[in-house]
């Protein structure tokens, strides 16, 4: 028998006598992968107790960003949004479509937001997961109650032709963190798209369209998402990455605009959290909205 | 709005090609960090991005076989890859045949027998068409297995011709494939020279199918040669960073 077994056990003693002062207490060690998947939670939390994350960033620092705008011609706009190798690319294809009756003037957005099993295995094929429908919502809502787009800006002929843009948002590639990476994605393929000139002839009760595509979307505002996550209640992580994601107590999804305003904030349940953490995470998220603008620009200008 | 001439008088096609040229290719492989294989491959405007997983656990334990491995394939077109914009309907029958049809092609090529009982997924992700989806996708699939290190028996190379005003085309563009042109096409195993894929949808003159097979195959032996560069290419950056 080894050191590690108890000296009452070494010595073949019964139960009832208690153990000789003399026994080595057991030493079990473990390399850092093996620990890392036993016990992940203990694994981030000794990381993050020190201030560092196993990925070496510190607790308030997020991924490095990149936009590349145009890569699919066939569509009407098109974006390519990274956050450290989360990478999402937003396709918009704009569509002529009969207006809603009690919104004569009004054309229509419809993002979609995909998260298909190529770009991580925890996602299997089947129906729409839990995560890129819930994405796929907020996305949609805060468009809508933002009036990002002007949608009277889309209309062609009142009660008869509206451009209707259908944005659809695939993730190439999930490494955390989906929602940030979606809607910049969406906000550069929407800043990107050029229509064609459409006029309606009564005549022919048709649309005709012009081959060459030049009329940018007039967008009211810049809306740059910035997600924290929480773990143990208490350490707030910018920009949370997928070894991360899975051990979070909480999420924070903050909606900056380019001047600084609150387009939306998202707290789905969680962990409770402090007036003073909201303020900070705010602060935050002004600082890297206004970092991400900045990289959106350059994309744009390098179309 | 007049007819577009598929074959100028001075023998070039609508994109300034000849008609047995093939499209510019461009190929990487590695391109995604989660999928254990991935490549991307672009055949002039068509563009396709493949990730392999596997092998793997199979997710459904009834389908396992005992005795090799479980090749499952997903085509995914965006819907915004082509002209109209198709609402991507998760079972529509023309996907789930392409998908089918890349198995099938695949699962006599990889030795399967080596891993049974586990599953090895094949994603494709068509991003942009610009005519000849299927065989830059199984192209890109290629790529894709042996960046994940599953044993092929050789690799798989696909390519599209047609037939129009008496003379053969090579890979076809979507103005080619919509004007009705019967479009052929070929997956080949270069080593062999064999083909492990065909196919044809429109009416072809028998006399005809000899040549433009024997085009597609030459298309191909071309695109191998592209397939090829990119694998050493990788590999060499990857024996770089393994021998430091």
């Amino acid at each position: 028998m080894d050191d590690s077994t108890p000296a009452s056990v070494q010595n073949g003693m019964d139960v009832d006598t208690p153990p000789s002062v003399t026994s080595t207490p057991a030493v079990f060690s473990l390399d850092s992968e093996t620990f890392k998947k036993i016990h992940p939670t203990e694994y981030h939390r000794r990381f993050l107790s020190q201030g560092v994350r196993p990925d070496g960033r510190t607790l308030s620092r997020f991924r490095k960003a990149k936009i590349t705008v145009g890569a699919i011609t066939t569509a009407h706009g098109s974006a390519m949004a990274r956050l450290g190798e989360t990478t999402v690319v937003c396709g918009i294809k704009a569509e002529i479509t009969e207006p809603k009756t009690g919104a004569p003037r009004d054309g229509f957005i419809v993002p979609n937001f995909d998260l298909p099993p190529l770009c991580s295995p925890q996602f299997k094929p089947g129906p729409p997961s839990e995560l890129s429908q819930s994405i796929s919502e907020y996305i949609n809502r805060v468009l809508e109650s933002s009036k990002l787009l002007n949608l009277s800006d889309l209309c062609i002929e009142e009660g008869r032709a509206v451009w209707v843009l259908y944005a659809d948002i695939v993730c190439l590639n999930y490494e955390g963190n989906a929602m940030d990476a979606a809607m910049l994605a969406l906000v550069a393929a929407l800043k990107h798209v050029r229509l064609p000139t459409a006029t309606f002839y009564e005549a022919d009760n048709a649309v005709r369209v012009k081959e060459q595509r030049t009329i940018p979307l007039k967008l009211s505002r810049t809306p740059i998402s910035v997600t924290f996550g929480v773990f143990d209640g208490q350490f707030i992580l910018a920009d949370p990455d997928i070894e991360e994601e899975p051990h979070l107590s909480s999420q924070l999804t903050v909606i900056i605009e380019q001047n600084g305003g609150l387009c939306g904030m998202l707290k789905p349940g969680g962990s409770a959290l402090g007036q003073e953490t909201l303020t900070s995470c705010l602060e935050a998220a002004r600082t890297r909205a206004t970092h991400i603008l900045g990289i959106l620009e350059g994309a744009l200008a390098e179309r | 709005m007049s007819r577009l001439e598929i074959i100028s008088p001075e023998g070039l096609r609508v994109d300034g090609r000849r008609p047995l040229e093939l499209r510019r290719v461009n190929s990487r492989t590695a391109v995604l960090s989660q999928a254990d294989g991935s490549a991307y491959i672009e055949q002039g405007n068509t563009k396709c991005l493949a990730a392999v997983y596997g092998p793997r656990e199979p997710t459904k334990r009834a389908a396992l076989l005992h005795d090799r491995a479980l090749i499952n394939v997903e085509y995914s077109v965006a819907s915004f890859s082509s002209g109209e914009r198709k609402q991507k309907l998760r079972r529509d029958r023309r996907l789930m045949e392409i998908a089918s049809t890349i198995k099938r092609t695949f699962e006599n090529v990889i030795l399967t027998t080596t891993f049974p009982r586990s599953e090895i997924d094949i994603y494709l992700q068509v991003l942009q068409i610009d005519g000849g989806a299927l065989h830059t996708a199984i192209n890109a699939a290629t790529l894709a297995l042996v960046d994940a290190g599953i044993p092929m028996t050789d690799y798989v190379c696909a390519c599209s011709a047609g037939y129009v005003n008496n003379q053969a085309i090579l890979d076809l563009n979507y103005l080619e494939e919509s004007a009705e042109i019967p479009t052929l096409t070929v997956a080949l195993l270069p080593k062999s020279g064999k083909i492990t894929m065909l196919g044809l949808e429109s009416r072809l003159h028998l006399d005809k199918l000899e040549p433009v097979i024997q085009l597609a195959s030459d298309g191909c032996k071309q695109l191998k040669e592209n397939i090829d560069a990119t694998i050493r290419e990788s590999t060499k950056s990857l024996a770089k960073t393994i021998l430091q």
